[in-house]
C-alpha cells in the first residue's frame, strides 16, 4: 500500500492556512541577493532518453534557508531535487544540458568528483533507508567512509549530529543496536543525523515526512525549522501545508516547467500565475 | 424473497463439485509434503537401522553341561567349525569326540598305545591348523591333528572326525625324561616342537618334510638346539605360527622371545617384564595370526604386547594396550580364531569377552560360579566350550556380531599389529583370514574435509565474487544472458565433470603445472593493467556507455592471460626443472606429486558448486534495496565503498547462506572424488596429494561388503555421518536464511 496517497489524500484542496506561514524572507532579500545564494541553476535541461523532464530551469536558492518544490506527481520536482548532487548520473540515459553552480563552482564540470559533491550535498529520501547497521554505525558511516577518524572525533561527532536531529534523548542508551529497530520518524531523523554528520552544505530533502504519521511528521518539521540555522535546505513536497508552513522560499513546478518561484508567503497569498493559484487552491494537483 | 447466501437447486452440484476439487488439492498437497518428510525420515530410520547392531553389546547364551565319568582330567577341549561336534583329550591319554546337542560318544581313542609311558606335556597349535602337541613322561613328543570329513548323505550334512597322527613321535629329550611344558606349530611341510624338561632345559626342533617323487615315504629331517636356563623356571613357552618366534615365559614374570627362524641357531630377540606390579603371570595366549600375545597375571591385569621393529630394523616386544581388568586371578584365555577377540576366565567366576584392536570388553559376566580351568572358542566365535575343575564340560553359545567397533577403533589412532607406531588407517579388507581390519573413519572424514577445503577454496572467491559483480555492477542486459548461463551448469551431470578431471584435466595439470601456478600471478596482473587501460579510453568513446560491459571485454584477456601463463610455464618448465616440474618437486623437494590429486578435485567439485553459490549469492546481492545504495552514494561514498559496507553487508547472510549450502554439497559430492582422485586413504595435507572421501569409499566399498558383516555396517555408519554432516550444515544455512528474512524484512 503507498502511504503516500493516503496522506495526500488528508490533504484538503483548499487555500492554504496563511497564518501558518512562518517565512522570515522578503521579496526584497531574493531579488536585490541580500542573502547569498548557494546553488545557482542556469538554463537546466534533462531529457530520460527522447523525453523530457525538465525545462529550460533557472533558480537561485538562497543560502541558509528553507526552499521547497511544491507541484503535481511527475512535474519534475524530486529529478531536479536529484540534479543538485548528480544523483541522475546512475540512470544511463539520462542527459542532461545547462548549469548548476553550487557556490560559484560548476558540478557538471567533468573534472569534478561525484563523491566530494555529495558530501557537500546531503540528501535524505521518502522511505527511511537506514543501513542494517547500529545507531551509532549509521551516524559514523559518512565519516568513516571520508577516511579514518579516531573514536573521539567520531563519538563527537555522531552526539552533535544525533542532537541536532532531536534523537539524541530516545537513542543515547541504544547506540548500539540496530537501526532496524527505530520507528519509521525516528529512521527518518537518524538518516537526517546520518546526513548532517558529515556537514554538508546542502541538504537535500526528497519528500521527508510522506512515509510518516502526523507526530513524526510534525517532529520532522520542527527539525527542519531548527536545521534551517545552519544549512541551506531544499525540500519537495507534496503537501502543501507542509511547504507553507516550513519553508522560506516556495518553488512552484508545472510538467518540466518552473511556473513561479518567491517568497513562500508571497507565492501563497498572491501568487502571480494563474496555474500556481489554481495549483495552492486544489483546482488539480 | 430468496436468501442468496444459501444453496439453491441450481448451483447445488457446482458447489459440491468446487468443495470435492478443494478437498481434493489440500489432501494431495498435504500428502506431498507428509511424504518428503517421511522419506528423510525413513532414509534416517534405515541408517540407523543398519548401523544400530554395531552399538550393540555382546550376549552369552546359559550353559550346558555334560556328565564327564572319567576320573581323568581334561586336558583339552575344541569345537569344529559348525559347533555340532567336540573334542576332549584327557590326562590318561584318551580322547574322545561327541556330538554337542546330546552329549552322545562319536569316536573315542587312544593317543599313546603302549602303557610304558603317560601324557606329562600338552598344547595347542594354531587354532586354524588345529595341531595338538603332546609330551611324555619318556621324552617323546607327539603331534596330531583332528580331522573332520564333511560328507551329504541324503542332502544332510555329516561331519566324520577322526584323529590323525602327523608324526611318529618324535624324541625330544635325549635323556629320555618327562617333558615338563610343550609347544610347537605345524603348517605345511614345516613343524616346530620345543619342549622343557626339568626346570629349564628347552629343546628346539625343526622338521622339515621333503617328498619325493621317487619314494612312497616322505622324508622327515630334525634340526635341532638346546637352550638351557640354569637356576630359573620356565612356566609357559610359545611359538608363534610363522614358527619363527619362541615366547619363554619365566615363574618370576620375566618375558623373553627368541628368533628361531634358524631352529638351531636360538636368538634373543628381546627380555621384558610381562607382570605388572606384585602380580604373577599367570598364562599367555596368542591372538588369531600368532602377531601378538595376550598376558593375563594374579591381578586379573590383561594387556596386549607384540614385537614392534624400529628405524634401525631392531625388534623390541612392546606392551601395546591395557584391557579392563577382571575381578580375580586369569586362569585361562581363548582367542577366537579369525577375529582379534579373545575370551578370558579367572578365579571368582567371572567370563569376558574383549578385542584387541577395538580396545575394549564386549561382555562381562558372572558364569554360576564357573571357573574355567581350560576353554576354548568355536572357529565361528559362537560358542564357547570350558572345563572346570571338578571335571565337568560346559558349553555356552555366544553372539557377538560387531566387537571390533567401539569409538576409539572409529576415529582413534590405533596401534595395529605389525605397526611401528599408533595410526588412523582405513584398510577394510586383505587376502588373508587373520588380517587385523582397520576400521578408522578418521583418514576417511579427513578426505571429505580436504576435498571441501580445497574445492571450497575454488568455487568461493570466484562464485561470490561473480556473484557481486553481476548483481550490483553488471548491464541488466549482459545479465539476463549469464545468470542463466551459469545456473545452467548446474545441470551438468558430476560423472562427466569427474571424468573429465580424471581423464583430462589431471594429466593436463601434470604436464603444465607451471603455467597454472603462473596463472595465479599473471590473471590478476594482466587484469588490473587492463582495468588501467580501460579508464584510459577517450571520453568520446563514452557516448557507448560501456558501463556494466566490463566483463565481456575481460575475456580475451584473461584468454591471453592464459595462453601467456601457459607459454611462460613451458619455458620456465624447460629451463629450470629440467622439462618436468612435478618430477623435479618430487626428486629435489620430497614433495609427492600424484595425478589426481586434491587440486585436480578442488578444481572439478568447485566448478560443481560454482552455480549454487553463484546463483543463491547474486540473488542476495541484487536483493539488497535500492534505497540502501542511494543512501550511501548520497552520503559520498564511492560505488566500491558502497558494494563492500553497505551492499556485502546486507546480502552477507545470503552469501554465507549459499556458501554452506554448496558446502552441503561439497562434502557429499561422490562422482568426482571417485574419479578423480587415486582413492587412497591417507591423511596429507598436501594439495598435490589424494585422498578418499567418505562418499566414494562406500560407492567403492559396498558392492563388496558382505551383508551384515562389521564392514558393511560401517559403510552405513559412514553414510550416516555424511549425512547427518550434509543435514547440519544445511539446516545451519536454512536457520540462517530464515533469519536473514525476519531481520530484513523491514527494509
Amino acid at each position: 500500500m503507498n502511504v503516500e496517497s493516503e496522506i495526500g489524500q488528508e490533504v484538503p484542496k483548499i487555500a492554504v492556512d496563511v497564518s501558518s506561514i512562518r517565512s522570515d524572507s522578503t521579496d526584497e532579500s531574493l531579488q536585490t541577493g541580500e542573502s547569498p545564494i548557494s546553488v545557482e541553476v542556469n538554463d537546466l535541461s534533462l531529457f530520460y532518453g527522447e523525453a523530457q523532464a525538465l525545462n529550460q530551469i533557472n533558480l537561485r536558492v538562497p543560502q541558509k534557508k528553507v526552499t521547497a518544490f511544491i507541484g503535481p506527481s511527475g512535474c519534475g520536482k524530486s529529478t531536479l531535487l536529484r540534479c543538485f548532487n548528480r544523483m541522475n548520473d546512475l540512470i544511463n540515459t539520462v542527459r542532461i544540458t545547462g548549469k548548476i553552480n553550487l557556490l560559484g563552482e560548476d558540478i557538471f564540470d567533468p573534472s569534478v568528483n561525484v563523491a566530494l559533491l555529495r558530501r557537500r550535498v546531503g540528501m535524505v529520501f521518502q522511505k527511511p533507508n537506514p543501513f542494517p547497521k547500529s545507531i551509532y554505525d549509521n551516524v559514523a558511516y559518512g565519516l568513516r567512509i571520508q577516511g579514518s577518524f579516531s573514536k573521539t572525533v567520531l563519538d563527537e561527532a555522531v552526539e552533535k549530529a544525533l542532537k541536532a536531529s532531536a534523537l539524541w534523548e530516545e537513542v543515547k542508551d541504544r547506540l548500539n543496536e540496530s537501526a532496524l529497530g527505530l520507528s519509521g520518524g525516528q529512521q527518518q531523523r537518524l538518516v537526517i543525523a546520518r546526513a548532517i554528520a558529515i556537514e554538508p552544505e546542502v541538504l537535500l530533502l526528497d519528500e521527508p515526512a510522506s512515509a510518516l504519521d502526523p507526530i513524526s511528521t510534525l517532529k520532522i518539521e520542527e527539525l527542519i525549522f531548527e536545521l534551517k540555522k545552519d544549512y541551506t535546505i531544499v525540500i519537495v513536497t507534496h503537501n502543501m501545508q507542509q511547504a507553507a508552513r516550513v519553508s522560506d522560499y516556495t518553488a512552484f513546478m508545472y510538467l518540466g516547467d518552473l511556473i513561479e518561484f518567491g517568497d513562500t508567503k508571497n507565492l501563497f497569498t498572491t501568487p502571480e500565475k494563474k496555474q500556481t493559484e489554481d495549483y495552492i487552491t486544489g483546482r488539480y494537483g | 424473497m430468496q436468501n442468496s447466501l444459501l444453496i439453491t437447486e441450481e448451483n447445488r452440484r457446482f458447489e459440491k463439485f468446487r468443495l470435492l476439487k478443494d478437498r481434493i488439492f489440500s489432501f494431495v498437497m498435504g500428502l506431498g509434503g507428509v511424504a518428503v518428510i517421511a522419506a528423510i525420515t525413513l532414509i534416517f530410520v534405515f541408517l540407523f537401522y543398519s548401523v544400530f547392531p554395531l552399538f550393540t553389546e555382546a550376549k552369552v547364551g546359559d550353559a550346558k553341561y555334560y556328565a564327564h565319568e572319567s576320573s581323568d582330567d581334561i586336558l583339552y577341549l575344541a569345537l569344529e567349525e559348525y559347533a555340532e561336534i567336540g573334542l576332549k583329550v584327557k590326562s590318561s591319554s584318551g580322547y574322545e569326540f561327541f556330538d554337542t546337542s546330546s552329549g552322545d560318544n562319536l569316536l573315542t581313542g587312544k593317543i599313546l598305545s603302549e602303557n610304558t609311558s603317560s601324557l606329562t606335556a600338552f598344547a595347542r597349535g594354531d587354532l586354524r591348523s588345529r595341531v595338538l602337541l603332546l609330551g611324555t613322561s619318556n621324552g617323546y613328543a607327539h603331534v596330531l591333528r583332528p580331522d573332520y570329513a564333511i560328507s551329504y548323505p541324503n542332502d544332510l550334512r555329516k561331519i566324520t572326525p577322526k584323529m590323525t597322527n602327523l608324526f611318529d613321535p618324535v624324541l625330544a629329550d635325549d635323556n629320555f625324561a618327562p617333558i615338563r611344558l610343550i609347544a610347537g606349530q605345524s603348517v605345511e611341510d614345516e613343524t616346530t616342537i620345543v619342549t622343557v624338561s626339568s626346570d629349564a632345559d628347552v629343546s628346539i626342533l625343526g622338521l622339515s618334510v621333503e617328498s619325493s617323487f621317487f619314494e612312497e615315504e616322505a622324508n622327515v629331517s630334525i634340526e635341532r638346539s638346546n637352550l638351557n636356563f640354569e637356576g630359573k623356571t620356565i612356566s609357559q613357552v610359545a611359538v608363534d605360527v610363522e614358527q619363527r618366534n619362541l615366547y619363554v615365559l619365566f615363574s618370576d614374570g620375566t618375558l623373553e622371545l627368541y628368533d628361531v627362524t634358524d631352529k638351531t641357531a636360538p636368538s634373543l630377540i628381546d627380555r621384558v617384564k610381562a607382570a605388572t606390579g606384585e602380580a604373577k603371570v599367570t598364562t599367555f595366549e596368542f591372538l588369531s595370526g600368532g602377531l601378538s600375545i595376550i598376558i593375563g597375571d594374579s591381578a586379573g591385569n590383561l594387556s596386549q604386547w607384540f614385537p614392534v621393529r624400529d628405524k634401525d630394523n631392531i625388534y623390541s616386544l612392546v606392551r601395546i594396550r591395557e584391557f579392563a581388568p577382571m575381578e580375580g586371578s586369569v586362569t585361562t584365555i581363548a582367542a577366537e580364531y579369525d577375529r582379534k577377540g579373545f575370551a578370558v576366565g579367572d578365579s571368582a567366576g567371572n567370563f569376558a569377552i574383549y578385542h584387541a584392536t577395538a580396545e575394549q570388553r564386549v561382555y562381562f559376566g558372572a558364569r554360576d560360579g564357573l571357573v574355567a580351568s581350560f576353554m576354548s572358542m568355536s572357529p565361528r566365535a559362537d560358542a564357547v566350550i570350558f572345563g572346570l575343575p571338578d571335571r565337568k564340560i560346559g558349553i555356552f553359545e555366544v553372539y557377538n556380531e560387531h566387537p571390533e567397533v567401539s569409538f576409539s577403533a572409529l576415529w582413534n589412532s590405533v596401534w595395529y599389529e605389525s605397526r611401528q607406531e599408533p595410526l588412523f588407517i582405513w584398510q577394510s579388507s586383505a587376502s588373508n583370514n587373520d588380517f587385523e581390519p582397520k576400521f578408522s573413519l578418521t583418514p576417511l572424514a579427513y578426505g571429505t574435509l580436504k576435498a571441501t577445503f580445497y574445492s571450497m577454496l575454488f568455487a568461493i572467491p570466484l562464485a561470490v565474487l561473480g556473484a557481486i559483480y553481476t548483481a550490483y555492477f553488471m548491464t541488466p542486459r549482459m545479465r539476463a544472458v549469464v545468470k542463466p548461463s551459469l545456473e545452467i551448469m548446474a545441470a551438468l551431470p558430476t560423472v562427466i565433470l569427474g571424468f573429465l578431471a580424471g581423464l583430462w584435466l589431471a594429466p593436463l595439470l601434470e604436464e603444465k603445472l607451471p603455467g597454472f601456478t603462473l596463472a595465479l600471478l599473471v590473471m590478476p596482473l594482466l587484469v588490473i593493467l587492463a582495468a588501467y587501460l580501460w579508464n584510459r579510453i577517450p571520453k568520446s568513446w563514452k557516448r557507448f556507455n560501456l558501463e556494466g560491459w566490463e566483463a565481456l571485454f575481460l575475456v580475451p584477456v584473461l584468454g591471453l592471460a592464459a595462453w601467456l601463463s601457459l607459454i611462460m610455464g613451458d619455458f620456465i618448465q624447460v629451463t629450470f626443472f629440467n622439462g618436468s616440474l612435478t618430477h623435479w618437486m618430487s626428486t629435489e623437494m620430497g614433495i609427492t606429486y600424484d595425478q589426481r590429486n586434491s587440486l585436480v578435485v578442488g578444481m572439478a567439485i568447485g566448478f560443481a558448486v560454482i552455480p549454487t553459490i553463484f546463483s543463491i549469492s547474486e540473488d542476495a546481492v541484487f536483493g539488497v534495496p535500492r534505497s540502501l545504495t542511494m543512501g550511501s552514494l548520497a552520503l559520498g561514498a564511492t560505488t566500491w565503498q558502497t558494494a563492500l559496507r553497505v551492499v556485502l553487508l546486507t546480502a552477507s547472510p545470503g552469501i554465507f547462506s549459499a556458501i554452506m549450502i554448496g558446502m552441503g554439497r561439497a562434502v557429499g559430492e561422490t562422482m568426482i572424488v571417485l574419479m578423480a582422485t587415486g582413492n587412497t586413504p591417507i591423511i596429507d595435507l598436501n594439495i598435490f596429494e589424494g585422498f578418499r572421501a567418505l562418499s566414494a569409499n562406500i560407492a567403492v566399498e559396498m558392492p563388496e561388503a558382505e551383508v551384515a558383516s562389521t564392514h558393511y555396517r560401517i559403510l552405513f555408519l559412514a553414510a550416516l555421518v555424511l549425512f547427518l554432516v550434509t543435514f547440519i550444515v544445511n539446516t545451519i544455512a536454512e536457520v540462517v536464511r530464515q533469519r536473514l528474512r525476519e531481520k530484513y524484512s523491514s527494509l
